[in-house]
């Protein structure tokens, strides 16, 4: 009986097929912008994840705050400090530096070439993976010795050397004013997320490299921030957690309030974007919903035209033995698939704009099953739903007027 | 498909009773009506406009209940049932033939067939045989993929036939079938009522016309709706012998 009623609602629709188009462009229009937003919206979301788990998502720095006036000398950070912080909180500083860096060009025989090394300490491969492709990475002895060695990013040792096993081989660059002869101890490579690629490019011609943090003191020891990576196996409540006691504490041995400090966490800005992204959704959400609302007003205005032309063949059916829930049957089924055929179309048109887009950036799309299936089942629910006083129209109809109407 | 069973009741009216109440204005329909049809029957109703014969068809095809009074069809008193009731009632036992063939469009003739097997909850292979057997049965089995508009006003109304008989019915109750026919169709769907009589079928046709009712067996009068003659026809018309109805009713 179902699949009598799905034949006999395809064959109505498609007895009218500009009708039926014509009404189901709303849904089409609702539907296809709820599929897209979404999808922009969760293909953007995996962006931002997988930006902040490239740049770590426990990553986190603390500075004194811009709005205060009257800095002093022990608001900046001594490395004695920072080893303070890694014994009062232990495990749960799972790397620290102090956020330095060093910019400079480098002339070689084949080129010159824009660097940006940064300070790290030795174990910040546990927070940033590399993969070493020739010699070692920075040691503990590099770091405590204040020894001017460095790892170079692959693509960038190419570029100077003209080969990528560039060991052994030295640069000079001033560091605080000091021009300094550095000895690459080896070369790494860093994997990209495309989206990482095509945020950072390939071609902006600056390379980068790590050197020892400790070199990049000032002459008086001290630092502007304090930058670190909390456990990545914390919870993100934990990380919360943990990232108000850290700063509550760094403003306590300081002599400040906790809210003196600037504290910039990964995790505060993905909750930024994420709250961004959200709103946007509901905006969205709500145009959908008007949408998808007037789409379902004018499937019940044509249902009821229906209805009114098919009055004959309503009596007719009935005189063959139809009962008033047949009639309804029928009715809601044709309602529901004008409005399920619409969602379909409206959730192919956005997959397909959305590849496009997608494919016209370089960019993988998120696009989830599940949103489909809610999608066409949704104004599958909005045919029903705007069917029902045309189909009860129908299904009430007394057959002996019915067959009587001309 | 009913031959066995020649000569028993099908249709008891007793003191049967249809009045309309349009608020303002009370109209009696039928006034006592007392009637009995038998199996294997082939009964002209007949009347002018008014007459009452309308209301009457309505009340045997279960479209409409009576006021008052009984309405025993195939020993069951359908004067009291709800509307599905009578649905089912109207799927089971009576095949309607009406006077603008009121088949439905966009749909081949051989699924308009399978309409009330559908409504039966007859199974889809069963189904598709038996439309066929009854085209084959109307001579239009060839043009079984055809949609309605395709066909001529007499092929119509075979078609029709065909669908009333698609439940074994043990009623044909048919309201004006040659009205929207020419009068070569009209002789053609009168023959074809007449063999299918021959073969045992219960056949009512509900007209205004003295030469359609002529193919009948008995003749029924009615007038400001009182049954004023009940007459058996001696002589109907006879029917042509080169154009045999082909295939099994059964």
């Amino acid at each position: 009986m179902l699949i009598e009623n799905m034949k006999m609602a395809l064959s109505a629709l498609r007895s009218n097929k500009m009708r039926s188009f014509l009404t189901m462009l709303g849904i089409i229009i609702g539907i296809g912008s709820v599929i897209a937003i979404t999808s922009i919206g969760d293909t953007m979301r995996r962006m931002f994840s997988d930006i902040y788990k490239d740049i770590g998502v426990t990553q986190g720095f603390i500075f004194i705050g811009y709005w205060i006036e009257d800095e002093r000398e022990s608001d900046y950070f001594t490395m004695d400090d920072i080893a303070r912080y890694k014994e009062v909180f232990g495990d749960r500083i799972a790397y620290a530096d102090a956020s330095a860096s060093l910019s400079g060009e480098i002339r070689t025989r084949l080129t010159k070439k824009k660097f940006e090394f940064t300070g790290i300490d030795y174990n910040y491969m546990d927070v940033q993976p590399v993969t070493v492709r020739y010699g070692r990475y920075l040691n503990q002895s590099d770091i405590r010795e204040q020894k001017p060695n460095c790892v170079m990013e692959a693509s960038a040792a190419r570029d100077l050397y003209g080969t990528e096993n560039a060991v052994g081989r030295t640069f000079r660059i001033p560091v605080n004013g000091t021009m300094t002869e550095f000895n690459i101890v080896g070369v790494y490579e860093k994997e990209q997320s495309a989206i990482q690629k095509l945020l950072m490019g390939t071609g902006n011609g600056t390379g980068y490299g790590y050197i020892p943090w400790t070199l990049l003191t000032h002459p008086n020891d001290t630092f502007y921030q304090y930058h670190y990576f909390a456990d990545p196996s914390m919870s993100e409540q934990e990380l919360t957690e943990f990232n108000r006691e850290l700063c509550a504490y760094i403003a306590r041995t300081k002599d400040r309030k906790p809210e003196d400090f600037y504290l910039q966490t990964a995790q505060s800005e993905m909750g930024q974007v994420d709250t961004m992204l959200g709103g946007v959704s509901a905006a969205v959400g709500g145009i959908a919903a008007i949408s998808l609302l007037v789409g379902g007003i004018g499937i019940m205005n044509i249902m009821l035209v229906s209805v009114t032309e098919r009055t004959r063949e309503i009596g007719t059916r009935k005189a063959l033995g139809a009962t008033t829930r047949d009639i309804l049957i029928q009715f809601l089924t044709e309602s529901a698939l004008l409005s399920a055929v619409g969602g379909l179309i409206g959730v192919t048109l956005a997959v397909g704009l959305v590849s496009l887009g997608g494919a016209a950036f370089g960019l993988p799309v998120t696009i989830k099953p599940g949103v489909i299936l809610m999608a066409v089942g949704f104004s599958a629910l909005v045919g029903i739903f705007f069917g029902i006083y045309p189909a009860r129209k129908a299904a009430e109809r007394d057959p002996i007027i019915a067959l009587r109407y001309e | 498909m009913t031959g066995g069973e020649a000569g028993r009741e099908l249709i008891r009216l007793q003191d049967l009773v249809k009045i309309y109440d349009t608020g303002s204005l009370r109209v009696l329909g039928l006034d006592r009506i007392n009637l009995r049809i038998s199996r294997g029957e082939f009964v002209a109703i007949m009347g002018h406009s008014g007459s009452g014969k309308s209301t009457l068809m309505n009340i045997l095809g279960c479209l409409d209940r009576p006021t008052l009074g009984h309405y025993y069809l195939d020993g069951t008193d359908v004067a009291e049932m709800t509307p599905d009731e009578l649905s089912a009632i109207r799927n089971r036992k009576i095949g309607f033939v009406f006077q603008s063939f009121n088949l439905i469009s966009r749909m081949t003739i051989e699924k308009n067939v399978e309409v009330p097997m559908i409504y039966g909850r007859v199974r889809p292979a069963e189904r598709k045989q038996r439309a066929r057997e009854l085209l084959e049965t109307v001579g239009l089995l060839s043009r079984m993929e055809h949609e309605p508009n395709e066909l001529s006003g007499g092929q119509r109304q075979r078609v029709a036939i065909a669908r009333a008989l698609a439940n074994r019915p043990p009623l044909l109750l048919a309201d004006e079938p040659t009205g929207n026919l020419d009068s070569q169709a009209s002789v053609e769907i009168m023959e074809l009522f007449a063999r299918l009589h021959q073969q045992g079928v219960t056949v009512v046709v509900v007209t205004h016309e003295e030469n359609i009712a002529a193919y009948t067996h008995r003749i029924i009068t009615f007038q400001d709706g009182r049954l004023i003659s009940d007459e058996i026809n001696e002589h109907p018309t006879p029917i042509s012998e080169h154009r045999g109805l082909s295939g099994r009713m059964s």
